[in-house]
């Protein structure tokens, strides 16, 4: 009896078998890859600074500066100040053609790195933020090669330096 | 003759692995898109700097808006030049809107992504700053290649 019935479902399977026509299912795969590959456009892999950038007004730490005032033998006028300022201006062409730490010269970025990290890497000094003057025909890749080396300098916390504002030199200061 | 031997040649291959492969590769290319890259202007020329890195987005980093800035200052986003006053002050007027626990004037949690030519002019570029900090942005990313593209 068992053997019967199962005789029976092949023939009947047999009998239902359909074939699919994959062609239309594959016209419509390969237009869509077709889509998808022409309009393949890889992104380009960007990096980026990240800043906070508060507007550009430089503070004093009230507590640090009365008791600097108040101190007769304090000789540091910076004291209590906590803003360090550079000061970046462009040649005709747009690169970077001066540099200053305060009112120190500095002759290049390799330069600016290690006097911004004396500066700012000192728990003594106060500084804990950066406000550069930059002439207004300085092009945006000199400005980044000034912020690139900003944002390396480690705080005396240890983390990066991220506090920064941009001020714009009027046009013909040359410092 | 011909009939016989038309029917001898007559073929059906199996078109399922075919398909397969077919649909591998748009799958692979419908996870590999990118909807971002529309956003970005790619004529421009960022600056090239040795220790610019891509940085994973963080929670915080969701709300960014992407500002393209050509050599000549002119805004662009998503293809489209832009009047830079009027885009700023409405993008920060919907993230207001969105955060009921912002007053006007607060600073906003969004972040400025701002992509210009390595050769805009910092007076140009300034303007840009400038304006997003007037209408509450406060925290940017400045976009910059860590090699020469091409």
């Amino acid at each position: 009896m068992l053997v019967f019935h199962k005789r029976k479902r092949k023939k009947k399977r047999n009998l239902g078998e359909v074939e699919l026509n994959l062609t239309a299912m594959l016209d419509m795969a390969f237009q869509l890859l077709a889509f998808f590959v022409l309009t393949f456009k890889p992104a380009p892999v960007e990096g980026q600074i990240s800043l906070h950038m508060p507007p550009a007004h430089p503070t004093t730490n009230i507590n640090a500066g009365q008791k600097a005032g108040a101190d007769e033998n304090n000789k540091n006028p910076l004291q209590g100040l906590n803003t360090l300022t550079i000061t970046v201006t462009g040649d005709r062409a747009g690169n970077i053609d001066k540099m200053y730490v305060g009112t120190a010269s500095i002759a290049n970025l390799a330069v600016l790195e290690s006097q911004l990290q004396r500066q700012l890497g000192d728990p003594g000094t106060g500084f804990d933020q950066v406000i550069i003057q930059v002439g207004s025909t300085l092009q945006y890749q000199g400005l980044m090669q000034v912020v690139d080396v900003c944002t390396k300098i480690k705080m005396p916390d240890g983390s990066n330096l991220s506090k920064m504002s941009f001020v714009e030199l009027p046009s013909g200061s040359g410092m | 003759m011909s009939a016989s031997m038309s029917h001898a040649a007559s073929a059906e291959p199996n078109l399922t692995p075919i398909l397969d492969m077919v649909f591998q590769l748009i799958t692979f290319f419908m996870l590999v898109i990118n909807f971002r890259a529309q956003a970005m202007d790619l004529h421009l020329q960022l600056p090239v700097l040795g220790s610019a890195r891509p940085v994973k987005p963080g929670p915080a980093d969701t709300d960014v808006l992407l500002l393209n800035i050509n050599s000549s200052g002119q805004l662009t986003v998503y293809g489209h030049s832009q009047e830079l006053g009027p885009y700023i002050k409405s993008e920060a007027e919907k993230r207001l809107k969105s955060d009921p626990t912002l007053q006007p004037g607060d600073p906003l949690h969004a972040t400025i992504a701002l992509r210009a030519d390595q050769a805009t002019p910092f007076s140009l570029l300034n303007r840009v700053i400038k304006t997003c900090q007037e209408n509450g942005f406060q925290k940017f990313l400045l976009k910059a290649m860590n090699k020469k593209e091409g």
